[in-house]
C-alpha cells in the first residue's frame, strides 16, 4: 500500500492542457497535484533524446495554436519557452515538380504565376477569406461553449455572444461563414484554384490529424483549425519551440512548481475514485492513492470515463455517448536522426525553401485515394507527408552539422486490416517495418538519398502513440474535429463545459472545446470553470484581450 | 398579349409554380422543350410496357402542395422497403418497423425504431423551413416580412425547446453528422444501416461517411416515406398540369426557350426556339441556375453571382436503368408478395461507401447501390403476363466518367447492374427482354438537368437554405426584377417535393412582381 | 502553363525585387539609392532630393517609371461589352484612341480599384491599375467573346510630366502629338503609344512600349530632355503632386474591396467623390443594383479635400466636427506650390458635404523629442487644389 495524501485538486496527465489547468488552480490557491504515467512530463508535447545527441519532438512538432494570452499570463518565456517562427513550405510532387510557398510575398506570387496567374490572384483572395474566418473564430477559443438547452443567464449570454458575432457579419458573410464551416477543403480549393499541385499543397492542413478525406464536408474548418493560431500576431504562422515541443510543457511544469504545485511522474492513474457520485481522488498504478475533491483529467474523454471511472458510476446515456465519441487514429510519424541533409535534385537550392515544412503530394485526387485506403483499415500506399527539419533553425536539436527530421504521415489506421481482420493487434514488428518501408519508398521519390542519411529512425504507428502518450487510437486531437464534436457538442452534448456527470471530475484535455492542437485553451477554460464552480471564479485571470481585431 | 408569368420547364416544380400562380388568378404560360410535360417525373414506355422513365418514387412529396392545388386524384401508395442481404436474411422496413421477410421482428428492430423515430421527429421540426423561403438576415422587404421571418425562426426555436433537453441536444449533435457513424453507433453494418445510408446519399455526390448525410436523410424522411404514385409517376405531373390548365394556364410543349428577354433590368418575356416571342411581366425558370442565367444573358448578373453559380456542384451520380422482363423474377429468400416493395441493394453502410469511392475518380461503381421498383407488382392487373417492367436507380455513375459516356460505357453499366441483380435474383439476366440505360449524361441531354444531377445541384450543407442556389439569390429572386428561379436548384432542393415551385410562386406573389 | 521541372530545367523564381526594363538605366542616376518594392519591382522612392524632384514636376519635366503598374489587355468582339460590364462609367462614350479614368466595383458597389482604360482599337483595351486583377477580369469576361491577357511584363512605360513635357517629347521626335487633347491616345511609332494622361495634374504624357524598345526610348528622352531640365523622379515627389491634383491612391485614400479581410471597409464611388462617373442608366454593370440602393440612401462617408491651418504634417490625423469624431485624414502633404497644408480625408456623412463648418484636425507633432498636440482648423475645398490651365491647353505651351 502506497501513500495517501490530500490535495485540493489532482490533475491526471501532465500534457500541456493538464499543466495549464494545474498552473491556474495552483495560482488560485488550490493545493494541486499532477500525476503522470510516464517518467517525464509533456504528454504529446515532448522533447526526447531517443538517439544520443538528437532531440526528438516525437509527437507534436510545430507550434502556432498555443494561445499567447496563456504564454504571457503564465510568464512561460521566463521558464525558457521561446517560439521561433519559420516560413515557407514546399510541396514536392513525386514527378519532379515542386511548389514553393515562399515567405516573401512577391516571391510566393511569382512562384504561383509559374503555374497560373489566376491562382496567384486567387491566393490573395483565399488568404483573406481564411483571415476573416480566423478573426471570427478566435474570440471563441478562450470562452466556454454555451449549453444551448440551458436558460441560465451565463449560457444565454454566451449563446447571444455567438449569435451576435454571427449577426454582425452581415448577410453575405453569414452565408460565406456557413459555407466555410460545412464545406470540404477539396471543393473549396476547386472553387479558388486551378492548379492541382497548389490545391494539394494547401489541402494538407484540412486533413492533418483527422479521419476525413479532402472531399469530406467539414474539412475546410479543419484547415481553419490549423490556421487560426499565430506567432507574434502573425496569423497562420507556425514556429518551432526552441529545444523542441517539450520546451512548452517544461515551461508549464516549471511555472507550476514555482507556484508551489507538485508533480509525480512514473505512475499513471489506475482508477479515478468515485463515491456517492463524487470524485474523491485517484489510485495510481503503483498503489499510491491521493484524495481531492477535484479531479481534472487531461486524458481524452473515452479513456477517462470508460477506463478509469467505469460505467458503473455513469448514467447509461452518457456512457453510450462517450463510447460513440469519435477518436480515430489516422496518422503516424517517423522521427529521423540525419547524418546530413537529404538532397532533392529537383528543388532549387536557393535556401529559402528548406526552412519550413515539406509535404509530398501531387493532387487532391491522390489525397482522397490515400483516405480511401485508410477507411478500409490500410495505411495509405502513397501517404501524405508533412516533414520538417527543425534543426535547420534550432541548432539545439542535433549535434553540429547533423539534423533532425520529423515526418508526419497520413493516413495510418489504428485497427490495421490484415487479411480482412481489423485490429490494433495487427501492429507488430513486421507490419511496423512494412509501414516504415512504404514511407521511405515514397520519401525516396522526392529525396533520393534519404535512406543514406539516416542515423536512427523512430517509427510510430497510431498504436505506439496510444501506448506511449495515452491518446486513444493515437488521435492527435483527442477526438475528431467534426461539427458533431465541436463547440457545445464537444465531447458530449450537455457536458461541454468541462464537467462530467461525476461531481468534481473534469475533462481538461483536447477532448473538450475548442479541441486539439498544442493550444492550451481547453486547459485554461477548464480551470476557469473549475474555479467558478468552487466560488473562486475571481481568482482566474481574464485572458481574452479587449482588442481581438 | 402579355402573360403575368411564363414558367420555363414543365417538370413537377415548374408545373407546381404554374398551378399555384394560376390559382391565384395569374395568367400563366408554361413552356417545355420536350414533347411531353413531366421533366424527370415522367411515365414512359419501354417495349410497350409503361414505366417511370426517370424518378420512380416519391419520398417527401409535400402534402401542402397536393392540398393547396386540390390534387385529390393523386393517390400515393406507401411502399415497404426490402433491403436485401447477400446471405438471404433480408430485412423489411415499414415505417419504424424492421422485420424479417416472414414478419418476425428483426433483432435490431428496437434500435432501428429509435433511430427512425428520432429522425422523423427532427425532420418534422425542419419541415416548416422547407415550406417557405429560406430564412435570412435583412433580406430587404417590409418590416412585416422581417417580423414574420423572426417569428418563423422563433417558432422553430420554440419547437426545438419543446422537444425536451435530450432531443434538442441530440438534434444539435447529429444535424451535421454523417449517417455512417450515426447508424453504426447503434446498428450492425448490415442491410438496415445500408438502406438508411442509401436513402441518405440518393442522387448526391457523397457517401455515408460524408458529414451532412444525416441531414439529407432527414430531408428525405420529411414526407410519406417511399411511395408509389398510383398509375405511375407521370400521373403526378399530369395532375399538376391539369390543375394549372383548369385555371386557364397554358402549357406549350415542344417549345424550348432560346432566350429570356430582359429590358431595363426587368424580365419581360422569352424567345422560343422557333423564333416566336412571348411577353410577360415575370419569368420563372425551373431549369438549372446557371442555365437560367445563360438564357437571360450573363451581362445582367454581377460577376460574383456568375462565379457562385458556376461553382454550384452539379456532379450527377445517379443513373436509371429500365428493364422489361419476360417473367416475374425470383429473389432468393424473398416471398413474391414482397416484390411490390421497394427493393434496395445496399447490404451495409460500408458497401455504400465503397460504391461511392470510384465515383470520386470518374469511375462507375463495380458493386453498385440499386433501388428497384416493379410497378406491375405494386399495381397488379396493370401488367401483361409476359412483360414486367423493372425500374432501377443506380448509384454511383458519375457524370464525369473517365472516357465519357460512350455506348460501351452504357453497356457496361447495364452489365454491372444485371450482374449485381443476378447475385440476388439468379436467372434474372435471362429474363431481360428490353433494356434502357439513362446515364447522367443522357439525363442531362434529355431533361437539361445540369450534370444530370437529380437535385440540379448537390444537396449539401454548403448549398442549402440561404446559399441555395447561391448567396444573395436565396429568395427565388434571380437578380433581374421579375425573374425567378423555381426549380430544384433553389431552396429547399431536389426530390419530387413540389416545394421549390410552390415557394417561388408564393414569393413572387408576395413581392407583387406580376401585379 | 505548367512547365515540367526536371534537373536540366530547374526552375527557380527570383527572391526579392526585380528590375523593370528601365531600371538598368535609372539605377546609375540615383544618388540616394532609395528603392521600394512596387508590385515586386524595384522602384524609386527618390533619386536625389524630394523637393527638387517635386519642383521639376511643376517647373520643368520629369520622368517616372510606370512599368510596375498592372496592365491587362482585353481584346475581342465583346471587348466593349466587357468593359461596360466591368466599370461604372459608360464606356460607349470612350472612342478608340481615347483613355478613360475608370473605377470598378464589387457586387456590393464597393470600389475594387481605379485605373485608366486605354482604348487601343475598337475591340482592344488595355487597363492600367494598381491591384492585380487578372482573375477578376476573367470572371467579368466569362461568357463573353474576348481574351484577357496579363500584360504586366509585356508592356513597360514612362510618365513624362511637367510643363516642359511636350517640349521634351517634341525634341525627342514625337512632334506629331501636338494636337493631342487630354486623354487622347495615339500610336506614334510601331510598338510605341503615347497618351496625354498622368498622375500629377500638370501637363504630361505617358509612353507605353514593349520592353525591347525601352533602352532606345530612354536614350531619346534623356538626350532631348537635357535642354528642358528633365530629371527622373521617385514616388515621394509624385505623391505630393498627386495630392495637389486630387488623385486617389488605392490602399491609402480607400481600401480596395478585394484587399481587405476586415468587413465593411469598402467605399462606393459616391463616397469617394466620383458619383459623376457612375452611369446608372445604360444597362447593367457590376455592382449597379447595389449602387442604385446606395444612390437612394446617400453616402455613408465622404472623401473630401481639406485645407488645414498651419504647416504640421497632418497624415493620419483625426478629424473632429466640434466635439464629435468625424473621420481620418488619409493622404496629406504640404503643397510647396500653393503654400498650403492639404489633405484628403475620409469623413462620416454628412460631414464634408452638407455639413462643413467647425471641422478641425487633431495633429500630433514631434519636434526634437517633444510631442505637441495641435488642433488645427480645417476647411473643405471643392475641386482640386491645383487647377492649372496649362495642363489642358491644346496645343500645349512650348515650355
Amino acid at each position: 500500500m502506497g501513500t495517501t495524501d490530500k490535495y485540493d485538486a489532482i490533475i491526471a496527465g501532465a500534457g500541456h492542457n493538464g499543466l495549464t489547468t494545474a498552473c491556474y488552480l495552483q495560482k488560485a490557491g488550490l493545493k494541486t497535484l499532477v500525476v503522470e504515467k510516464n517518467d517525464y512530463v509533456g504528454g504529446a508535447a515532448v522533447s526526447r533524446e531517443l538517439h544520443k545527441g538528437w532531440t526528438y519532438s516525437n509527437c507534436s512538432y510545430v507550434c502556432s495554436l498555443l494561445r499567447q494570452e496563456i504564454v504571457r499570463d503564465l510568464e512561460l518565456p521566463r521558464f525558457g519557452l521561446q517560439v521561433i517562427p519559420y516560413e515557407g513550405n514546399v510541396t514536392l510532387a513525386p514527378g519532379g515538380e515542386y511548389f514553393g510557398a515562399y515567405g516573401n510575398h512577391d516571391a510566393y506570387r511569382r512562384e504561383m504565376e509559374r503555374f497560373s496567374v489566376k491562382d496567384a490572384d486567387a491566393y490573395d483572395r483565399f488568404s483573406r477569406i481564411i483571415m476573416r474566418q480566423c478573426r471570427f473564430i478566435r474570440p471563441f477559443l478562450l470562452r466556454t461553449a454555451p449549453d444551448p438547452t440551458s436558460l441560465k443567464p451565463r449560457d444565454l449570454g454566451e449563446l447571444l455572444f455567438m449569435i451576435k458575432r454571427m449577426w454582425d457579419l452581415g448577410r453575405r458573410e453569414i452565408d460565406e461563414t456557413l459555407r466555410f464551416w460545412t464545406m470540404s477543403i477539396g471543393d473549396m480549393l476547386d472553387e479558388h484554384f486551378e492548379t492541382d499541385l497548389i490545391k494539394a499543397g494547401t489541402a494538407g492542413s484540412g486533413i492533418i490529424g483527422t479521419g476525413l478525406g479532402v472531399y469530406s464536408p467539414g474539412t475546410a474548418y479543419v484547415l481553419l483549425h490549423h490556421y487560426m493560431g499565430d506567432v507574434d500576431g502573425s496569423v497562420g504562422a507556425w514556429g518551432f519551440a526552441r529545444g523542441g515541443m517539450g520546451a512548452i510543457t517544461r515551461a508549464l511544469a516549471a511555472a507550476f512548481t514555482e507556484a508551489g504545485g507538485e508533480i509525480r511522474c512514473g505512475s499513471g492513474v489506475a482508477e479515478i475514485r468515485v463515491s456517492g457520485g463524487r470524485a474523491t481522488g485517484v489510485l495510481l498504478d503503483n498503489g499510491d492513492s491521493f484524495q481531492a475533491p477535484v479531479v481534472a483529467s487531461n486524458m481524452d474523454v473515452k479513456r477517462t470515463m470508460l477506463k478509469h471511472v467505469g460505467r458503473e458510476h455513469l448514467p447509461a446515456a452518457f456512457a453510450k455517448a462517450v463510447e460513440n465519441f469519435k477518436i480515430r487514429g489516422s496518422s503516424g510519424k517517423i522521427n529521423i536522426a540525419l547524418d546530413r541533409l537529404p538532397t532533392s535534385d529537383t528543388l532549387p537550392d536557393n535556401g529559402k525553401l528548406f526552412c519550413g515544412d515539406y509535404s509530398c503530394t501531387e493532387s487532391l485526387r491522390h489525397l482522397e485515394k490515400a483516405y480511401d485506403e485508410w477507411k478500409d483499415g490500410y495505411w495509405s500506399s502513397q501517404p501524405y507527408f508533412d516533414m520538417l527539419i527543425p534543426s535547420k533553425i534550432d541548432p539545439t536539436m542535433a549535434p553540429p552539422g547533423k539534423h533532425m527530421m520529423t515526418v508526419f504521415t497520413q493516413y495510418a489506421p489504428y485497427d490495421l486490416n490484415v487479411d480482412g481482420v481489423r485490429s490494433p493487434d495487427n501492429w507488430n514488428e513486421e507490419t511496423r517495418a512494412a509501414f516504415a518501408k512504404s514511407i521511405f519508398d515514397r520519401l525516396e521519390c522526392v529525396m533520393p538519398d534519404i535512406r543514406d542519411c539516416v542515423v536512427h529512425a523512430e517509427v510510430r504507428t497510431p498504436l505506439d502513440i496510444e501506448r506511449e502518450v495515452g491518446l486513444t487510437e493515437g488521435n492527435i486531437f483527442q477526438g475528431e474535429l467534426t461539427f458533431d464534436q465541436l463547440l457545445f457538442n464537444r465531447p458530449v452534448p450537455g457536458y461541454a463545459q468541462y464537467d462530467t456527470p461525476v461531481d468534481g471530475l473534469y475533462i481538461v484535455g483536447s477532448s473538450s472545446h475548442p479541441g486539439g492542437g498544442v493550444m492550451a485553451a481547453p486547459g485554461a477554460n477548464a480551470a476557469r470553470e473549475i474555479l467558478r464552480r468552487k466560488g473562486l471564479g475571481r481568482r482566474m485571470p481574464k485572458l481574452a484581450s479587449r482588442w481581438e481585431e | 398579349m402579355t402573360y403575368d408569368a411564363i414558367v420555363i420547364g414543365a417538370g413537377h416544380n415548374g408545373l407546381t409554380a404554374a398551378a399555384t400562380l394560376a390559382r391565384k388568378g395569374a395568367r400563366v404560360c408554361v413552356v417545355e422543350k420536350n414533347a411531353k410535360p413531366g421533366g424527370m417525373a415522367l411515365s414512359g414506355t419501354l417495349d410497350g410496357v409503361e414505366m417511370p422513365r426517370m424518378a420512380h418514387l416519391v419520398y417527401n412529396l409535400n402534402p401542402r402542395v397536393l392540398s393547396e392545388l386540390g390534387l385529390s386524384n393523386v393517390n400515393l401508395k406507401p411502399l415497404k422497403t426490402v433491403s436485401l442481404s447477400p446471405d438471404g436474411n433480408h430485412v423489411v422496413l415499414d415505417g419504424n418497423r424492421a422485420t424479417r421477410v416472414d414478419g418476425t421482428p428483426h433483432p435490431e428492430a428496437t434500435a432501428y425504431a429509435a433511430r427512425y423515430d428520432d429522425l422523423k421527429r427532427f425532420s418534422a421540426l425542419l419541415a416548416p423551413l422547407a415550406e417557405r423561403s429560406a430564412p435570412g438576415v435583412s433580406f430587404g422587404g417590409r418590416k412585416l416580412d422581417k417580423f414574420s421571418e423572426l417569428m418563423a425562426a422563433a417558432r422553430i426555436g420554440l419547437k426545438l425547446k419543446l422537444l425536451g433537453r435530450r432531443n434538442m441536444r441530440e438534434f444539435l449533435r447529429i444535424l451535421l453528422s454523417n449517417v455512417h457513424d450515426y447508424t453504426l453507433d447503434e446498428l450492425s453494418d448490415g442491410p438496415i444501416a445500408g438502406a438508411m445510408a442509401a436513402d441518405a446519399v440518393k442522387g448526391s455526390w457523397s457517401g455515408p461517411r460524408s458529414p451532412g448525410s444525416v441531414l439529407s436523410l432527414m430531408y428525405r424522411m420529411s414526407g410519406s416515406g417511399p411511395a408509389h404514385v398510383m398509375g405511375g409517376i407521370g400521373k403526378l405531373t399530369e395532375a399538376l398540369a391539369e390543375a394549372a390548365q383548369s385555371q386557364a394556364a397554358e402549357i406549350r410543349s415542344g417549345a424550348g426557350v432560346a432566350r429570356i428577354f430582359v429590358a431595363e433590368d426587368r424580365a419581360v418575356g422569352v424567345l422560343l426556339d422557333d423564333g416566336s416571342e412571348l411577353r410577360a411581366r415575370t419569368v420563372l425558370s425551373s431549369i438549372g441556375a446557371l442555365q437560367s442565367l445563360k438564357l437571360a444573358g450573363v451581362e445582367h448578373f454581377d460577376a460574383e453571382t456568375v462565379t457562385r453559380l458556376r461553382n454550384i456542384r452539379t456532379k450527377g451520380t445517379a443513373a436509371k436503368i429500365n428493364l422489361v422482363l419476360g417473367g416475374v423474377p425470383t429473389f432468393s429468400g424473398l416471398p413474391s408478395d414482397l416484390l411490390g416493395a421497394r427493393i434496395v441493394i445496399a447490404p451495409g453502410s460500408t458497401y455504400v461507401e465503397h460504391a461511392f469511392n470510384p465515383a470520386k475518380y470518374g469511375e462507375m461503381s463495380e458493386a453498385p447501390v440499386l433501388e428497384i421498383v416493379m410497378p406491375g407488382q405494386i399495381e397488379p392487373g396493370t401488367t401483361q403476363p409476359d412483360r414486367h417492367g423493372m425500374s432501377i436507380l443506380f448509384h454511383y455513375a458519375p457524370h464525369d466518367l473517365e472516357g465519357g459516356w460512350t455506348d460501351a460505357a452504357h453497356a457496361r453499366l447495364l452489365d454491372i447492374t444485371l450482374a449485381t441483380l443476378d447475385a440476388y435474383a439468379p436467372g434474372l439476366r435471362q429474363l431481360v427482354v428490353a433494356s434502357e440505360v439513362l446515364s447522367p449524361a443522357r439525363i442531362e441531354a434529355e431533361t437539361g438537368a445540369p450534370g444530370g444531377h437529380w437535385h440540379h445541384g448537390e444537396w449539401s450543407t454548403d448549398q442549402m437554405l440561404t446559399t441555395r442556389p447561391a448567396s444573395g439569390l436565396a429568395h427565388y429572386r434571380f437578380a433581374v426584377r421579375g425573374l425567378y428561379l423555381c426549380g430544384a436548384a433553389t431552396h429547399p432542393g431536389g426530390d419530387v417535393t413540389g416545394l421549390p415551385g410552390r415557394n417561388a410562386a408564393l414569393q413572387l406573389l408576395k413581392d407583387g412582381a406580376c401585379a | 502553363m505548367t512547365r515540367p521541372n526536371t534537373p536540366d530545367t530547374l526552375v527557380s523564381v527570383k527572391i526579392g525585387m526585380i528590375d523593370t526594363p528601365f531600371q538598368p538605366m535609372l539605377e546609375p542616376l540615383s544618388e540616394s539609392q532609395a528603392w521600394y518594392s512596387w508590385a515586386g519591382y524595384k522602384s524609386a522612392t527618390s533619386f536625389r532630393n524630394v523637393d527638387l524632384e517635386y519642383f521639376a514636376i511643376r517647373n520643368q519635366a520629369t520622368v517616372f517609371d510606370i512599368s510596375p503598374m498592372c496592365k491587362y489587355r482585353i481584346n475581342g468582339p465583346d471587348a466593349l461589352r466587357v468593359m461596360d460590364r466591368l466599370v461604372v462609367r459608360d464606356m460607349k462614350k470612350v472612342r478608340a484612341g481615347r483613355v478613360a479614368y475608370v473605377m470598378w466595383c464589387d457586387e456590393d458597389g464597393m470600389v475594387i480599384d481605379d485605373g485608366t482604360a486605354f482604348r487601343f482599337a475598337e475591340d482592344e483595351y488595355v487597363l492600367f491599375c494598381q491591384e492585380r486583377t487578372y482573375k477578376w477580369l476573367c470572371e467579368i469576361a466569362w461568357g463573353f467573346d474576348v481574351t484577357v491577357q496579363d500584360w504586366q511584363s509585356a508592356l513597360c512605360g514612362l510618365a513624362v510630366q511637367g510643363p516642359c513635357a511636350f517640349s521634351v517629347l517634341k525634341d525627342a521626335g514625337f512632334a506629331s502629338i501636338e494636337d493631342m487633347k487630354p486623354f487622347d491616345l495615339r500610336q506614334v511609332e510601331p510598338g510605341l503609344w503615347i497618351s496625354r494622361t498622368g498622375y500629377t495634374g500638370d501637363l504630361g504624357y505617358e509612353i507605353v512600349t514593349f520592353p525591347d524598345h525601352a533602352p532606345p526610348l530612354w536614350h531619346r528622352l534623356r538626350e532631348a530632355g537635357q535642354r528642358w531640365g528633365l530629371i527622373p523622379i521617385g514616388y515621394e515627389a509624385l505623391d505630393i503632386a498627386r495630392i495637389e491634383a486630387g488623385f486617389l491612391a488605392p490602399g491609402r485614400d480607400f481600401q480596395p474591396s478585394h484587399k481587405v479581410s476586415r468587413l465593411h471597409r469598402g467605399r462606393t464611388p459616391f463616397e469617394l467623390g466620383f458619383g459623376w462617373m457612375v452611369d446608372l442608366s445604360t444597362g447593367h454593370f457590376n455592382g449597379r443594383r447595389a449602387l442604385l440602393e446606395h444612390a437612394a440612401k446617400g453616402p455613408r462617408y465622404n472623401l473630401v479635400r481639406l485645407d488645414i491651418e498651419g504647416d504640421a504634417p497632418a497624415g493620419n490625423a483625426y478629424v473632429y466636427a466640434g466635439k464629435s469624431f468625424a473621420g481620418h485624414v488619409r493622404s496629406a502633404a504640404w503643397s510647396p506650390t500653393f503654400k498650403r497644408n492639404i489633405a484628403l480625408a475620409d469623413l462620416k456623412a454628412p460631414w464634408g458635404k452638407s455639413r462643413k463648418k467647425g471641422l478641425w484636425a487633431e495633429i500630433y507633432v514631434e519636434q526634437e523629442g517633444v510631442w505637441q498636440k495641435r488642433n488645427a482648423r480645417t476647411r473643405v475645398v471643392e475641386g482640386p487644389f491645383m487647377n492649372i490651365p496649362r495642363a489642358r491647353m491644346t496645343p500645349p505651351q512650348a515650355y
